[in-house]
């Protein structure tokens, strides 16, 4: 048992879907929670909101109390924004946290929306291919998001003999998770292989099915104390440890290409906290945007050999039903992607899968699950494990 | 000549010297004179033991192709005339690496491994870009 709990949690579709406004999906998500915890809304003693990319009217919004304010939330002692790219929502967690084992807080929430739909496609391409690059050593170049990720990936795919086929196989994987999730955008869409491996050329070798596509979404979690989670919650997720390892910012520069090297120290962190071994995690959340990192991770904690990330996913061994399922909603490549995000989205599939509430998705047995996620362009690794008792 | 639409550097007083020196078609590496490091890219202070002790080494020019990849769509407005353009991070033989692109050859011909040789290019009238041509190993 943890100090805290996810004990509430709602998340919207991720969709295209202008119409859709920020406070709409922030309305929904707030209160969905907030009645899927079962609480009172003035229990809420603190707000700490995701802060959205490219959404600068959002961020001075949240940043500045209108959460706590257009909810009536009068319990509340403050709020904050926390932006660490798609790191963000696990950062939240962690304040919340801090927040509770301090006394300030007995209930946290951490809400998270982003509507990219309604900006204009022009200044969306130019806005992620810019913000996680180096503006004077990378941008220049031409390098972009899906360009600095293709140079991983072509590497990682040189220094280990993983053929296309391979590799696809893992955008496969995380597709066919992303088809049978209802919150997904490519619900009820399956993909094939050669739906994967003839898709048109982004960055070689990344074609468009590797990429994210960049959608509108949301999300919220009430996080309690171990009280309050106990008295008020009838299936509390709790929190069993936490690991951290900052890689860099510039993927260029980075000694650790693969993020293996940080996928190894904040694991093992985790689980040395969390007092746990790789062999009692029944499924492994991996956020890391693109398909080379699921390969790097399943190595990193030993789940096979250095160099074999493909070849297991390509075993078949991540999907339902394999020996270790392996990002049960997608990761952005199966879910579409709604800027610092995808985080929030990881963290409802971590309260769904411990719930059994995963539908089409849902591991059976599941009771313990590892998380990962990364900022920017990966400059990070934070992982957290949850169990359900 | 045609322009180049790219965006150009936002140059900071710290690399004013790398890109000085790039218009002079000479390639420079910041180098720490305290702990004696060459530094990749350019900084008020080194990364290593934090002396601002710094200066500038000339570089060879040569260095290997650490990864490539061939983008065809996805870059913002001011790349589109360039495409599909060929970005890489190269090993410079002086033991730090960079993103530039590979010129002088077509798209996905560049490979890991290939040897290859600084070039500097006009992006305009007043200024150049260091960029890569594959040279024979």
């Amino acid at each position: 048992m943890g100090k805290i709990a996810i004990i509430g949690y709602h998340e919207v579709p991720t969709q295209i879907n202008p119409e859709r406004t920020r406070w709409d999906i922030l309305e929904e998500v707030i209160t969905g929670a907030v009645r899927n915890a079962g609480i009172d809304k003035d229990d809420i003693q603190g707000v700490i909101n995701v802060a959205p990319q490219a959404q600068p009217d959002l961020i001075s919004q949240t940043a500045f109390g209108l959460i706590p304010e257009h909810f009536g939330l009068k319990g509340v002692k403050d709020n904050m924004i926390c932006n660490a790219g798609g790191a963000s929502t696990t950062n939240c967690v962690r304040m919340a946290e801090q927040w509770i084992t301090s006394g300030m807080a007995e209930v946290v929430i951490v809400p998270h929306t982003t509507v990219q739909s309604d900006i204009p496609a022009e200044d969306l391409i130019s806005f992620f291919a810019k913000a996680p690059m180096h503006p004077e050593w990378e941008f220049p170049f031409g390098m972009t998001f899906n360009g600095a990720m293709a140079l991983i990936t072509e590497r990682y795919m040189y220094e280990t003999n993983t053929s296309e086929q391979e590799m696809a196989s893992v955008t496969y994987a995380l597709r066919d998770w992303g088809s049978r999730d209802p919150m997904s955008l490519f619900f009820n869409k399956p993909q094939s292989m050669d739906d994967i491996l003839n898709a048109r050329k982004i960055s070689t070798p990344l074609r468009a099915k590797d990429c994210n596509m960049l959608a509108d979404g949301g999300g919220c979690l009430i996080i309690a104390s171990e009280a309050y989670a106990k008295k008020h919650c009838a299936k509390p997720v709790w929190k069993l440890g936490h690991g951290s390892a900052f890689i860099g910012a510039t993927p260029a520069v980075r000694e650790d290409v693969y993020w293996r090297e940080s996928y190894k120290k904040s694991t093992s962190e985790a689980l040395q906290q969390a007092n746990l071994n790789v062999d009692d995690i029944d499924i492994h959340e991996i956020y890391g945007a693109y398909p080379f990192s699921q390969c790097a991770y399943v190595e990193a904690v030993g789940l096979c050999d250095e160099g074999e990330g493909a070849r297991y996913h390509a075993a078949g061994h991540t999907l339902l039903g394999g020996k270790t399922p392996c990002t049960t909603m997608g990761d952005a490549t199966g879910r579409g992607h709604t800027g610092s995000g995808v985080s929030m989205a990881f963290y409802c599939q971590v309260a769904r899968q411990l719930r059994g509430e995963a539908g089409d998705n849902q591991v059976d047995g599941a009771n313990k699950v590892m998380v990962v996620t990364a900022g920017g362009s990966g400059m990070n690794a934070l992982t957290t494990i949850w169990g359900a008792e | 000549m045609t322009e180049l639409k790219r965006p150009l550097p936002n140059i900071s007083k710290e690399s004013q010297g790398f890109w000085d020196a790039v218009q002079q078609d000479k390639l420079v590496i910041q180098h720490c004179h305290s702990c004696d490091s060459n530094i990749f890219y350019p900084r008020r202070i080194c990364p290593h033991c934090w002396s601002k002790d710094l200066g500038w080494v000339e570089a060879s020019g040569k260095g290997t192709i650490f990864s490539v990849t061939t983008t065809y769509l996805g870059t913002t407005a001011e790349f589109s005339d360039e495409l599909p353009i060929t970005v890489a991070w190269i090993d410079l033989d002086e033991g730090v690496r960079m993103a530039s692109n590979i010129v002088g050859c077509g798209p996905e011909q560049a490979k890991i491994g290939d040897r290859v040789q600084v070039v500097f290019e006009k992006a305009n009238e007043d200024f150049k870009l260091p960029f890569f041509k594959i040279v024979e190993a």
